[in-house]
């Protein structure tokens, strides 16, 4: 081989290991993943947040995705976690629905390795790696700015059940509010029963602007699209959840409290791809401090109603809580 | 309790009332031909799903309105020709289509728009927000009667519209006698089939101008589902009503009045109660039709 010949084809090499740092000689790796929805995509949050992750795997690692929406059909969720696994190295299972099913399976099917989104689920095999976020501290951000930009002091939260997880981000952002104003008034959360009917959660929002809220909290996937409609309606403020929502309607949404679900999917595949390593058999606490979870404001070519100042306010108290001066209270 | 019961309240009542009053009308259409039609709910949804294309693609609600209108036509001629041509079953029929609906548009969304699960644009036009100046300055039924959008108010005109039509005029006296008793018809030298076409078409561009009520009036979106079973609940009000509109309205109201109810409670009630509160009474009312039918049964006898 000509000198010619070896140095261009050293330079192409550094090419392309630049273009996947993350992934070290595992491009094209042809890792197979499927991603198992619970509901359906759409809601512009949290599945939609993580079928994100497992594009960005597929452009930057090679990783030959798919995904199955089980439509809230609850004789798919075993169903989906079998045939997923059968195909696929890795299974992403993305909803608490899952939970029952996973027990069932992930014994069943040791070659695949299984990654559960937003709970905790241990004890059930070495080829099971849990992921839970510390939504309950980014939600205290929200509650913060939400109090610190209500005119009347009154805040309000929508969420899509009453459930554990759907909890965890109402007492965060209670006590962010709080703390932000103790004189405050956060007024009774409502629950939709409810995550894919934005009429449901319009009508929710509305009630809570007239009760005097000027800045509604919504934890309730698609429905909170309608929290954002009434929010425009009624000329006051909402806040996003999830994903960075700001962009779906960005003279009402001051704020998206994210749980970057997508970010927490990507970290732990191209991980494992990069050097093989899979913490199976643990609960992975994304808290405050892995940067999964915080605030979002759009970017800067949007309307921004939170100022500077209070944006570095909010930066202050999110270090506060990693360092754990301040501590979030939680329902798990 | 005064947080409960106050003027918004019956605003959350009139708005959730609205899009089961349009479907309910067009359903007690087809119901008085003696068609029992349960494909409601699909043509909601397809509605709801056109009527944000057309608004859409000429950025005016009035394209909005249109493109429901004309699917509202296509699928009553659609249901027509399958149910009283063909004579396939109704259930079927109107089972197939809620499930095709579903499924449609959901492929629609896709395809057209390559989105899933939802489409919000701000080139998605809503449907006007009426006013009415001197009507809104009293005090506790100007905002119930102003500031709601058009179809709101199409549907309060089309509720004695649709009485006069089907109680006192020909073509409704015709309509209700090709439900029962079509051979007289026949012996009139009327076409019972032609009647049955016409409150198939009526049905079909009301239900879809419902639809178009929840995408353009009530939200300004469409999301996959959206008409979350209320053709079901608007066939149940036109049972309740016995096909009467203005009764059938009534019971409309009834029922927006226990989910917007259902809403304000939770404070007191948990939320998986609030939320079942509208189809528990929906169940109660059928029992009370039943049970009132039987009772003038008896009376008679």
């Amino acid at each position: 081989m000509s000198m010619k010949k070896l140095v261009s084809v050293l330079l192409c090499l550094a090419m392309v290991l630049t273009l996947c740092v993350s992934c070290a000689f595992a491009e094209n790796s042809g890792v197979r993943v499927a991603l198992c929805v619970a509901e359906t995509l759409g809601d512009l949050g949290f599945y939609d947040s993580a079928n994100e992750g497992l594009k960005r795997l597929e452009a930057d690692c090679g990783v030959i995705g798919s995904v199955v929406e089980c439509k809230s059909d609850a004789s798919m969720y075993q169903v989906a976690l079998v045939e997923a696994a059968e195909t696929n190295d890795i299974v992403v299972a993305v909803g608490w629905q899952f939970w029952d099913g996973l027990t069932a399976v992930v014994p069943e099917m040791p070659d695949t390795k299984f990654i559960f989104v937003d709970n905790g689920l241990d004890g059930v095999g070495d080829n099971l790696l849990s992921i839970v976020y510390a939504e309950n501290q980014g939600s205290f951000l929200a509650g913060y700015i939400a109090m610190k930009l209500s005119e009347n002091s009154t805040v309000g939260v929508i969420g899509g059940e009453n459930s554990e997880t759907i909890n965890n981000f109402i007492v965060g952002y209670q006590q962010g509010a709080l703390y932000a104003n103790p004189e405050g008034r956060v007024l009774e959360p409502i629950y939709t029963d409810d995550y894919e009917a934005p009429d449901k959660g319009k009508e929710a929002a509305l009630s809570l602007y007239s009760k005097g809220a000027d800045v509604v909290y919504q934890v309730a996937g698609k429905t909170g699209l309608g929290v954002f409609e009434a929010a425009q309606e009624q000329g006051k403020y909402a806040i996003g959840v999830d994903s960075d929502q700001k962009y779906v309607n960005p003279d009402v949404i001051i704020a998206s409290m994210m749980k970057k679900v997508g970010d927490s999917i990507y970290t732990v595949i191209s991980q494992y791809i990069a050097d093989g390593v899979f913490e199976g058999g643990t609960i992975w606490e994304a808290d405050m401090s892995t940067g999964l979870v915080g605030l979002g404001y759009g970017d800067e070519n949007m309307t921004q109603q939170v100022s500077p100042e209070l944006k570095a306010e909010v930066e202050a108290l999110a270090q506060k809580i990693i360092d754990g001066e301040i501590v979030v209270e939680s329902t798990r | 309790m005064g947080d409960i019961f106050n003027i918004l309240l019956l605003q959350n009542t009139l708005r959730t009332a609205t899009p089961v009053v349009l479907a309910a009308l067009g359903c007690l259409m087809t119901q008085h031909v003696n068609i029992t039609n349960i494909g409601i709910d699909g043509m909601m949804l397809i509605g709801a799903f056109f009527a944000v294309v057309g608004s859409y693609y000429t950025g005016s609600w009035v394209g909005g309105l249109a493109a429901a209108l004309l699917i509202g036509i296509l699928l009553g001629l659609f249901y027509y020709l399958f149910v009283i041509r063909f004579h396939s079953d109704e259930f079927i029929i109107g089972v197939a289509l809620n499930i095709f609906a579903g499924g449609l548009t959901i492929f629609l969304l896709r395809t057209m728009f390559g989105v899933t699960g939802s489409f919000s644009d701000p080139a998605i036009v809503p449907l006007p927000t009426i006013r009415i100046p001197l009507i809104e300055q009293i005090p506790v039924l100007g905002p119930l009667i102003s500031g709601n959008t058009l179809l709101v108010y199409v549907s309060w005109i089309l509720v004695p519209v649709c009485w006069a039509f089907v109680y006192k005029t020909p073509a409704g006296f015709h309509l209700r006698a090709a439900g029962e008793y079509p051979d007289a018809l026949t012996a009139c030298g009327k076409n019972p089939e032609r009647m049955k076409c016409l409150a198939s078409v009526l049905c079909g561009v009301l239900s879809t101008v419902a639809g178009a009520h929840l995408s353009l009036g009530y939200l300004t979106m469409f999301s996959q589902n959206m008409s979350a079973a209320r053709g079901y609940v608007a066939f149940a009000c036109v049972i309740f009503g016995r096909g009467n509109p203005p009764r059938v309205f009534l019971a409309a109201l009834l029922f927006g009045f226990i989910d917007a109810l259902g809403l304000r409670m939770q404070k007191y009630i948990p939320s998986d109660i609030t939320s079942m509160a509208p189809y528990v009474v929906t169940v109660i009312m059928m029992v009370a039709v039943v049970l009132m039918e039987r009772k003038k049964k008896k009376a008679r006898a």
